[in-house]
């Protein structure tokens, strides 16, 4: 295994956590880890990744502020090219899903994605993946090849501590880039702001499709109210307009880290537990005994939730 | 416009309980869908033709009984279809894929190709991007919303923690459509009778000038590969008892966990 | 002298009055041609039969305003005497012309005779005119409206009726025949002129006023909403009309599209508002007004086949009113819950439940406007049959533990097919009663089976929510595994079922291979008469009944279920306020049980205040969507310590004393 190439993703001049995870999962991987950063200001972003990546290798170009893969793409390409690596890997998001393809198409590599493991099998890449919406697990042993690109499921590894690595750090300002077509970032949009940010809970009672419709939410926000917690669902609620999109746990809403993560008819689909997976004790509450949600939950009780709602509300003086 | 849409059948799993015969999915009692992913990218590319003019053009990869899927299509409002049907399909990682499609594709003079952001079965997210590069055309992922213009259609891309980002792609492009970008219209069985009699282009891959080799298992990046079912409830402790009981011990881990009184 | 009128007495110009009658009747007749071309232009999907109701029935709804009198007292004399008064005066002008123009029959006796018979006429009318008006405005019924029309049109006809009096009351002061007492009112009026001459002076600006106000009314006449004239006595006579094969292949154009009956009924429509009164969905405060719907529905009809709209001038204003109206309808469309109180109630026979059906089918053709939730129920029925889980075989789950024979696999012959439907297979709390059922059904020795895992969906809810095309498809894959197995008699669970089974299925069978379709509560009815079934565990309990309107309102059964109730020693059985044909709907049908319309609760829970103002301690239902919605709404509505809901099947089972080993929802009774 020659070495990990891990693409660096910011936005709005924040380093994603998930890039130290991409690092996490590259040094177990052993061997030598290369990390590409191209931002217009890449230095002050450089220190989150000291101490946790063999080579770090900085961009500065001042329309890198925003992420664009055609920007990034012929940059990526000629690191490729020198460093030959095993893998290439990089956070499977929203610019993961943008640039690992794009990048693995021009060059002609090997491309999987969203995985939850990867490991070297001597000759070749073994990857695992949740499959069917999170209700079945994929393991893949790939054919041996030069370089392969792969993306990463946020949380499937863990950060590394700083120190992890020597790093040697080397800092190139672009005069120009060459883009093969002429995308062109415009703008970034907030998404609509509420009155309650979820963020902020200390307890979450979470609702999912199981919850059935929007005339059932008022007795979610009873037992929420009970418990002196916030409400907040999963997609589909927020989809269907039961919920604002503000109350929206997963990878496209909020991530949240509550003490209590309360969560009454919501499958699980890695989406949504990517958003709560870290909170400090996750109770489910699901009829169907085999929903991915109870993989990531501490406590899980199979009932349907409407019988389990009054209940604990009336436990709590609701 | 010319627009193309990919669109794939996958099964339907949301409430079903899989079961997995020596590594792979059992499909018998599960019903075969439209990609939901998919589906979104018909409903926009048929509302962008409705609204402007143009039109929409289906293309799957599959076998006969996937036809279904193109007919759905079609009486959504899409113009024509083709299907990419043939054994030496079978196996194929999204790469081929790409080059199958791209070769049905050329020529074809489409201002827009649109698919879903991944498909519900294995979730790759993968062939939409990789046949814009075999296309050699421009591409963005996760569009929520989008606005054809002159030559160039602006997309905006979903992106994490409840943001949003606007970018302007040069047409022809290929874009991957998420969830929620609109509301799918509603197919009726009247309405697939109505489009049974328009014919659906068979392809195969003698049409297609590609070579045998260069399809299915053989030309997989993959060596092997099996499913398996998540061991239940691992990671949780399951609460058993009564339903009063069990809510007992939910409230008593409420309050220790929770600092609640 | 001899008695004998006098044509055109005190008036010169007649050629000016044949002038403006030719343009009133123009004007008539151009109405007339309108409505009649607008009517015949519905597609006929079925031939009209000859009158499916007796006749009598119909000459009383026509001629005495029978249904009319059902909503009230006032109503029905008000209408009556308005029908007769201006009937009266129109065959009395007939009679005139004849007397005119053709043989001059109108003297001596029987003149006086007729004078007197025109004043008592006339006099309806005005009597009936007031007492209209009063309804409308001094009272006002509150279901009636109250729009620029609605006043105008009254008072107008009055200004006709009592002009008439007025120009018969200057005559008479004229001319001063021996016979005038014989028209009283007129002779009683004529006091009021000070002197003949006066009168005589007078006497032609009131008779041409009378005549172009009159001659202006009989213009307005087609135009109004008085068209019901005529459309409802065609309404009328057309009830009961075999339902139309709806076969989907032979319907080219839109599934929307109105039939001729449907035009005829949206132009009897009299706007009288008892649909609104009784409809549930409006009296629980929902956006949705029956009334409403029919009138917008009239106008669309008008805008789309009424010849004068093709005018170009037209055809603009024509454009922009179907635009909004569609807003409309698709926000009103879904509200609907099928329970046919208007048609129960509506004078004309107009069926807003008809429309509601054509508007569905046709926006659920055009696909943009279904709700999502309703698009996955359809989505569901259609790849599972069942609207409730997407997963296929789940309706067997109810019957484990339970040894019942299986129809769908060829085996021993039994005599009834159990058709226990998708509710009660699949939801929780309904499978109970398809538990309590084959119990019961055990107990009494009837020889039954079930379909199983292969049960088809009967295709009402398709039906219901417009999906035509899914419909068919269910019932034809219905009828081929009951053809294949040779099933011909049925019970049903559900009164959905029910309905759709015993009066769509036929008309869709090839051969006519006779159904016999039951409901439970017949079942149970037919087995307690011949003695089968004898409830010998008293239940000394109070328990009020509400019927489920596919059982009471669309099939007529409402006796035999409480005669069961009154079967059962110690059961005390109380009416709700709305009981029998008459019942409040449980919000269920329609397809709302699958379809999450905010404040849905409350139709339900207005049922359920109807409940706990008897004071009963069981609410008894036979129906699964009932039994679901009460329970919900038992809830919601925090009836909880007032009542339980229970099935009609549960407590017969309760009653016969059969353990209630997996029947636990039971027990919480």
């Amino acid at each position: 295994m020659s070495g990990v190439l891990v693409i660096a993703e910011h936005r709005q001049g924040v380093l994603r956590e998930a890039t130290l995870e991409c690092l996490g999962a590259a040094l177990a991987l052993g061997g030598q880890v290369t990390t590409l950063l191209l931002a217009d200001d890449p230095e002050a972003m450089a220190g989150e990744l000291t101490g946790r990546t063999h080579g770090l290798k900085l961009y500065a170009h001042p329309d890198l502020a925003a992420f664009n893969p055609e920007l990034y793409l012929p940059v990526v390409i000629d690191a490729v090219k020198a460093l030959q690596p095993s893998l290439v890997l990089m956070p499977h998001s929203s610019q993961g899903m943008d640039l690992a393809p794009a990048l693995a198409g021009r060059l002609g590599l090997p491309l999987v994605t969203d995985c939850t493991g990867l490991s070297w099998n001597d000759r070749s890449f073994a990857v695992q993946r949740t499959v069917y919406g999170g209700k079945a697990m994929q393991e893949l042993t790939l054919k041996p090849a030069a370089t392969v690109v792969a993306t990463l499921q946020a949380g499937a590894c863990q950060a590394p501590e700083v120190g992890a690595a020597e790093t040697a750090s080397e800092s190139t300002t672009l005069t120009e880039l060459a883009p093969r077509h002429a995308r062109r970032f415009l703008e970034y949009l907030a998404g609509v702001v509420e009155d309650v940010d979820i963020a902020e809970a200390d307890i979450l009672v979470s609702v999912g499709r199981g919850i059935g419709g929007p005339d059932n939410i008022p007795q979610a926000q009873a037992l929420a109210d009970a418990l002196g917690a916030t409400l907040s669902c999963s997609r589909p609620v927020a989809d269907a307009g039961w919920l604002p999109k503000s109350r929206q746990v997963g990878t496209s809403g909020k991530t949240v880290r509550p003490k209590i993560y309360l969560a009454l008819g919501i499958s699980g689909a890695f989406q949504h537990q990517a958003g709560m997976k870290n909170s400090g004790t996750i109770i489910a509450v699901n009829s169907d005994s085999r929903a991915p949600i109870f993989q990531v939950a501490h406590y899980g009780i199979v009932a349907d939730l409407f019988e389990v709602l009054p209940k604990l509300a009336e436990r709590f003086g609701g | 416009m010319k627009i193309l849409v990919l669109v794939k059948n996958v099964p339907e799993v949301a409430e079903a309980e899989l079961e997995i015969d020596q590594g792979a999915l059992d499909l018998e009692d599960l019903e075969m869908v439209v990609n939901e992913w998919d589906n979104y990218a018909v409903e926009e590319a048929v509302r962008i033709t409705e609204a402007s003019g143009g039109e929409v053009h289906l293309l799957t990869l599959g076998s006969e009984d996937d036809e279904d899927v193109l007919r759905r299509g079609l009486a959504m409002g899409a113009h024509a279809a083709s299907h990419l049907c043939d054994e030496a399909f079978e196996g194929s990682d999204p790469a081929t894929l790409a080059k199958v499609f791209a070769a049905a594709v050329k020529g074809g003079g489409y201002d827009l190709i649109l698919t879903g952001v991944q498909s519900a079965d294995l979730g790759q997210a993968s062939t939409g991007v990789l046949l814009a590069q075999e296309l050699g055309l421009p591409h963005a992922t996760m569009a929520i919303a989008l606005e054809p213009g002159a030559g160039e259609v602006v997309v905006t891309r979903e992106l994490e923690n409840n943001t949003s980002e606007k970018v302007a792609l040069p047409l022809p492009a290929v874009v991957t459509v998420q969830s929620g970008i609109n509301q799918p219209r509603y197919v009726s069985i009247m309405g697939i009778r109505k489009v049974r009699k328009m014919t659906i282009e068979q392809i195969e891959a003698a049409d297609l000038g590609l070579a045998e080799e260069s399809l299915g298992a053989a030309a997989s990046m993959v060596d092997s590969q099996s499913l398996a079912l998540p061991p239940m409830g691992q990671g949780a402790q399951m609460l058993q008892g009564g339903l009063d009981s069990v809510c007992d011990q939910a409230a008593a881990i409420l309050r220790e966990k929770g600092g609640l009184a | 002298m001899n008695p004998l009128r006098t044509p055109f007495w005190g008036v010169e110009w007649a050629w000016l009055f044949y002038l403006l009658a030719a343009l009133a009747l123009a004007a008539l007749a151009l109405g007339l041609w309108e409505k009649i071309s607008l009517w015949t232009q519905g597609r006929r999907a079925a031939p009209v039969a000859s009158h499916k109701h007796p006749l009598g029935a119909i000459l009383a709804d026509v001629f005495l305003g029978r249904r009319i009198w059902r909503g009230g007292v006032t109503a029905g004399l008000m209408h009556l005497m308005l029908l007769w008064g201006f009937l009266g005066l129109f065959l009395g002008t007939c009679a005139v012309a004849v007397d005119h123009y053709l043989i001059s029959f109108l003297q001596g006796r029987l003149y006086l005779w007729f004078s007197a018979g025109l004043e008592v006429c006339g006099l309806l009318l005005v009597l009936g005119l007031l007492l209209a008006l009063t309804r409308r405005w001094l009272l006002p019924v509150p279901r009636l409206e109250r729009r620029p029309d609605d006043t105008l049109l009254p008072l107008w006809l009055l200004a006709v009726a009592c002009g008439g009096f007025m120009v018969e009351a200057a005559r008479l002061a004229a001319t001063r025949p021996p016979w005038e007492a014989w028209s009283f009112v007129g002779y009683g009026l004529s006091g009021f002129f000070p002197s003949a001459q006066a009168a005589r002076d007078l006497f032609p600006w009131l008779w041409w006023s009378h005549a172009i106000i009159s001659l202006g009314f009989i213009a307005w006449l087609p135009w109004s909403k008085l068209a019901h004239a005529f459309a409802a006595p065609a309404s009328l006579y057309l009830q009961g009309q075999p339902l139309a094969v709806l076969a989907v292949a032979a319907e080219e154009g839109e599934l929307a599209a109105l039939g001729l009956r449907h035009l005829l009924h949206l132009d009897a429509c009299t706007r009288c508002g008892r649909c609104v009164e009784v409809c549930p969905a409006a009296q629980a405060g929902e956006p949705f007004s029956p009334r409403d719907l029919l009138r917008r529905a009239r106008r669309q009809a008008r805008l789309k086949y009424s010849p004068l709209y093709r005018l170009p001038w037209l055809r603009d204003r024509r454009q922009a009113l179907l635009e909004r109206d569609r807003t409309a309808d698709w926000e009103a469309a879904w509200y609907c819950t099928t329970c046919r109180a208007c048609l129960e109630v509506c004078p004309v026979q107009a069926a807003p439940i008809e429309m509601i059906r054509k508007l569905r089918a046709g926006l659920v053709e055009q696909g943009s406007a279904v709700p999502p939730q309703l698009m996955d129920t359809l989505e569901k029925l259609h790849r599972y049959g069942n609207p409730w889980v997407a997963k296929k075989g789940a309706k067997a789950g109810w019957a484990q533990g339970r040894d019942i024979p299986d129809l769908s696999k060829s085996g021993p012959e039994v005599d009834w097919l159990y058709f226990v439907g998708c509710t009660t297979a699949i939801d929780t709390r309904a499978q109970n009663m398809a538990r309590a059922l084959s119990d019961v059904f055990t107990h009494c020795g009837v020889s039954f089976g079930t379909l199983g895992k292969k049960e088809p969906c009967c295709g009402d809810i398709a039906r219901r929510l417009g999906e035509q095309g899914l419909m068919e498809e269910q019932i034809e894959a219905t009828q081929a595994l009951l053809n294949q197995r040779d099933l011909t008699r049925i019970i049903c669970t559900s009164p959905h079922c029910l309905d759709t089974i015993k009066k769509v299925h036929p008309l869709f069978l090839e051969e006519g291979l006779p159904l016999q379709v039951l409901h439970y509560s017949q079942m149970l009815h037919r087995l307690w008469q011949q003695g089968r079934l004898i409830f010998d565990h008293p239940l000394p309990l109070k328990v009020t009944y509400h019927d489920p309107c596919f059982l009471a309102r669309h099939n007529r059964l409402v006796d035999e279920p409480r005669q069961l109730l009154r079967a059962i020693p110690g059961l005390e059985l109380v009416e709700m306020a709305d009981h029998g044909l008459n019942s409040l709907c449980c919000g269920g049908g329609g397809g709302r049980m699958w379809h999450e319309i905010p404040g849905q609760a409350n139709l339900a829970v207005r049922r359920l205040e109807q409940a706990a103002a008897t004071g009963a301690e069981l609410v008894v239902t036979a129906c699964p969507l009932c039994l679901i919605m009460l329970e919900d709404a038992r809830k919601t509505g925090g009836f909880e310590d007032k009542f339980a809901i229970i099935d009609l099947s549960e407590l017969a089972a309760r009653a016969l004393g059969l353990a209630a080993t997996d029947r636990e929802a039971e027990a919480n009774v």
